[in-house]
């Protein structure tokens, strides 16, 4: 095999021209491909980091609460036991919190909005504080300062309201300006309240657009609810890749603790009332999701950009691949009178199959990986430069107002194998060709 | 013109007759071919052009089947064999010289004189290594073991080729014309160099030539005319 892959290198190098262009085109390939895989990564990471910052932890214990067979609120009512209960059994748990839910109007002077209301408390919610970046007031204000105007901790003073730079310019208000939220309480009653903007933070896609946070006391104030109700028991895990087996765990044991649980639904908790209020029941159920279920509407994004990414890489690839047949047809053509010798002097035909694999393989697995790993240094280097987005609708999209891209060694690995194989498979009917070839063309002149 | 030494017979061709399609035509390159060849013969095969020399060559190497009778070679009849045991014949009994060299250009030559020992197996590396370099050493290129066949000569590539050749040990060597493409002095040398492993080896030497110079260094002559043999 060790001559069969020199005979195959040499080959590739003496036709340096035609490998050169092939494997150019095979390289290019694998590097579209490697961002493309990279971007709908990158998707797929804000979109983890956006929900469970802004919307939802890995799992989260939330519930509805049915005064009435037609009338529901999305409460717990016994927030700290389930806590309890939470900490005991999930010990891959890397943090737990509480949030409120609500939903509203936010009216400011100039305009307004409907928005969900996360009631929350910042002392219990490391992640939010990591992840929300303050925007700078030139981001939402004409003519504003190119820095950070309000603090995040302001947020831990009753009152106070986080907004994000979309909204702020919607409601054309800055940090320190009032706004009145106005509500529903859960008897029916209009409930409304000041708050002050202390911070805004940068926009995080989709799911900052309709999202605004409150201290919990100001929810409890708006919704008059009583201290130990919260909207849901948010679970961060370790190992977010064991949300599902999580969830399936705790509702066993919620079961068996007597809390009495809501068939699983992979869509969001606001997408359930209808169903909710629909159904002959009252008081307490619990209802278990994943953050998956929670932004189960926004995977279209993941999903178009997958099935978009995979049919023009399928064109591509279909190119290339006959490229790549087209080519080693006319490189058999050329070596008939050698691949005849190799025949007369004694080599069988699997191995005149396997050299012209190999020479096929060997091109495939240099390009893809030049190809590959061009693509992951050109992701890498994308996503340091924190490149803004300059369009409102592709943030919307990519769940960010920067390019991210997250390179994953292991679609390097698998993009590098695919391209070797499709263009190992591509070569089957030349080599086959090549291994069918008679010793006497190779005789014309004995 | 040397005296042959009478020795078991290692080629037969009974009644060998071979058809090729031409167009909707069919030429018979053979026409009946009765030919014996002894172990350790040196024999050429004479003719105009043609004559048949090459397809008779092309038979006895095991590169093509007679449409018609019995061809033996090496105590085998060819017709019967498979593709699979034809390339092992081949492989172990046979050793080819080509009058355009066929090195495999992207090979050196040491490589090229080993690439038939790699195919055969069974050798250790330093086994092999000693093989080709005795063979080398024979036909006198040990100077140029790393150098491509672009960077050799005529006359240089045509002993690589026979080394290729030898290296086996085959009983049977084939050479169509291999002095056609090299002047006069460096054929001579190359003819010189076969007869000397003919008689070193005892290995059967059959080679076609039109060059009467050769003619009359060979130990037995074969005369084809129109697919028939004539003479010898």
């Amino acid at each position: 095999m060790g001559i069969l892959f020199q005979i195959a290198v040499r080959n590739l190098i003496a036709a340096k021209r035609r490998s050169a262009m092939l494997g150019s085109a095979l390289a290019a390939v694998t590097l579209l491909l490697v961002v493309l895989l990279s971007l709908s990564q990158g998707i797929t990471d804000n979109m983890i980091r956006s929900a469970t910052a802004l919307s939802s932890g890995h799992v989260n214990v939330a519930g509805f609460f049915k005064m009435s067979a037609t009338q529901s609120a999305p409460i717990v009512s016994d927030a700290p036991r389930i806590r309890e209960i939470v900490k005991e059994n999930v010990p891959g748990a890397v943090h737990v919190n509480a949030r409120h839910r609500g939903w509203g109007k936010l009216v400011s002077e100039s305009g307004s909005l409907q928005a969900g209301f996360n009631g929350i408390v910042l002392a219990e919610e490391p992640l939010f504080s990591e992840v929300v970046q303050l925007a700078k007031e030139s981001e939402y204000k004409e003519g504003g300062r190119d820095e950070v105007i309000g603090d995040l901790s302001g947020l831990s003073q009753p009152g106070s309201v986080l907004i994000f730079a979309s909204q702020a310019k919607r409601l054309e208000v800055g940090v320190g300006d009032a706004l009145t939220i106005t509500t529903e309480t859960l008897r029916g009653n209009r409930n409304t309240t000041d708050v002050t903007v202390v911070a805004i933070g940068r926009d995080m896609g989709f799911l900052s657009n309709w999202s605004v946070f409150l201290p919990r006391e100001t929810i409890l104030d708006l919704y008059g609810l009583k201290p130990e109700t919260t909207g849901s028991v948010q679970i961060f895990l370790e190992d977010e890749a064991q949300s599902e087996a999580t969830m399936a765990h705790l509702r066993g044991v919620l079961e068996a603790e007597g809390f009495i649980l809501m068939e699983h639904q992979a869509v969001p908790f606001w997408a359930k009332f209808e169903n909710v209020n629909n159904e002959d029941w009252t008081g307490q159920k619990l209802d278990l999701t994943t953050w998956e279920d929670e932004v189960s509407y926004l995977t279209w994004v993941v999903r178009g950009l997958d099935t978009i990414s995979f049919f023009l890489i399928a064109i591509l690839v279909f190119i290339i691949a006959v490229g790549i047949m087209n080519t080693m047809v006319i490189s058999v053509r050329e070596r008939t009178r050698e691949i005849g010798t190799l025949r007369a002097v004694g080599m069988p035909r699997v191995k005149v199959l396997w050299m012209i694999l190999i020479e096929a393989l060997v091109l495939g697995a240099v390009a893809s990986s030049v190809g590959a790993l061009a693509g992951a240094a050109l992701c890498l280097g994308i996503d340091a430069a924190a490149v803004e987005v300059p369009s409102d609708a592709v943030r919307v999209i990519l769940l960010s107002d920067t390019l991210h891209l997250v390179v994953v060694p292991r679609q390097i690995a698998t993009a590098i194998v695919v391209f070797t194989a499709i263009t190992g498979l591509a070569s089957l009917v030349p080599a086959f060709r090549a291994s069918r070839l008679q010793p006497i063309t190779a005789m014309q002149s004995i | 013109m040397e005296d042959s030494v009478p020795m078991s017979a290692i080629v037969t061709l009974s009644d060998v007759k071979k058809d090729y399609p031409l167009g909707k035509l069919t030429v018979r390159a053979l026409k009946g071919i009765d030919l014996t060849i002894s172990t350790g013969e040196f024999t050429t095969i004479a003719g105009p052009s043609g004559s048949g020399k090459t397809t008779l060559l092309n038979l006895v190497g095991c590169v093509d089947v007679a449409t018609e009778g019995v061809v033996t070679v090496a105590g085998q009849e060819t017709g019967k064999l498979s593709d699979r045991e034809l390339t092992k014949l081949r492989l172990h009994k046979l050793g080819f010289i080509f009058q355009s060299f066929n090195l495999i250009p992207v090979l050196d030559m040491f490589q090229n004189v080993e690439f038939p020992l790699l195919l055969q197996g069974g050798m250790t590396k330093a086994e092999r290594h000693k093989r080709v370099r005795d063979i080398v050493d024979r036909v006198g290129l040990t100077d140029q073991l790393r150098q491509r066949p672009n960077e050799l000569s005529g006359g240089q590539r045509q002993r690589v080729a026979i080394a290729r050749a030898l290296v086996t040990k085959p009983q049977i060597v084939l050479a169509d014309e291999p002095t056609a493409n090299l002047d006069s002095a460096t054929g001579s040398s190359i003819i010189d160099l076969m007869k000397e492993m003919n008689e070193q080896d005892q290995t059967t030497f059959i080679f076609s030539t039109h060059d009467p110079h050769v003619m009359e260094r060979a130990g037995r002559i074969v005369k084809l005319v129109d697919g028939l043999v004539v003479a010898g």
